[in-house]
């Protein structure tokens, strides 16, 4: 759990999952560039989505593809929640209070 | 991209940000829409916002609060520690037409406190709108 927060709470990581998810299975090369850092920093990212389950590596011939494993983040999924529901509803209950009020 | 470790959420008022500050600084009305309390709109106030107590998540029910920063009719700042949690939360009032919109950041979440990761947010609101609902459909697809 903690490996998936981990791997979620850097801006490249959530990127790479993002073109994962956009444009499915790809070589890790063509990963590579979209952004601008060296290969084994990349590979670094890819390791901690690899170890939080978040992404599968396979070889293909010479290339190593990488596709998408979302399953992780249904626990996550799970306890995103009860926070931003209490702010939301909070949030409604304010806008009923101010609808009461007289304007100034 | 924010802070993942935060809840940030927006909503759109028909009042202009004037009416929307009284709601964030007035005692009576904050108690109206969040909890009862005492502040105070002066920096440094401390006060408390009294709620039911969750003892399963080691809250007795008080949240300690103090106004960390206050700059009428824009942007107010709180100290949030209550149980487990030591966070911010931080209102921004913004005029939009003849209305507001107010902006809610709630930040400092502990991800290596396991009840906060069970119970508390993670992800920001841009990704989660973009990438997150995309991401459950993909998970939706995998049952």
């Amino acid at each position: 759990m903690s490996d998936v927060f981990t791997a979620l709470a850097n801006p490249t990581r959530r990127e790479l999952l993002r073109l994962l998810l956009e444009r499915g299975e790809q070589p890790v090369q063509q990963l590579a560039d979209h952004f601008d850092m060296r290969r084994p920093s990349l590979s670094e990212h890819l390791k901690v989505l690899r170890d939080a389950g978040l992404v599968v590596e396979h070889p293909v011939g010479r290339q190593r593809l990488y596709s998408l494993r979302p399953e992780p983040l249904r626990e996550v999924a799970d306890w995103l929640g009860p926070y931003e529901r209490f702010w939301r509803a909070r949030l409604a209950d304010l806008r009923d209070v101010l609808d009461g009020l007289p304007d100034e | 991209m924010s802070d993942p470790r935060a809840i940030a959420v927006d909503q759109f008022l028909a009042h202009p940000p004037t009416k929307v500050w009284r709601t964030l600084t007035d005692s009576d009305l904050l108690a109206r829409w969040l909890m009862p309390n005492d502040f105070r709109p002066d920096p440094g106030h401390r006060f408390t916002f009294r709620t039911d107590p969750r003892p399963g998540q080691g809250f007795d029910g008080v949240v300690h609060c103090e106004v960390l920063e206050i700059e009428p009719p824009r942007r107010l700042r709180w100290a949030w520690r209550g149980g487990r949690l030591d966070t911010v939360v931080t209102w921004t009032l913004v005029a939009e037409g003849r209305g507001t919109r107010l902006f809610l950041e709630h930040a400092g979440f502990d991800p290596d406190d396991p009840v906060q990761r069970r119970t508390f947010t993670l992800l920001d609101g841009g990704w989660r709108s973009h990438v997150w609902r995309r991401l459950e459909q993909a998970l939706s697809g995998t049952d």
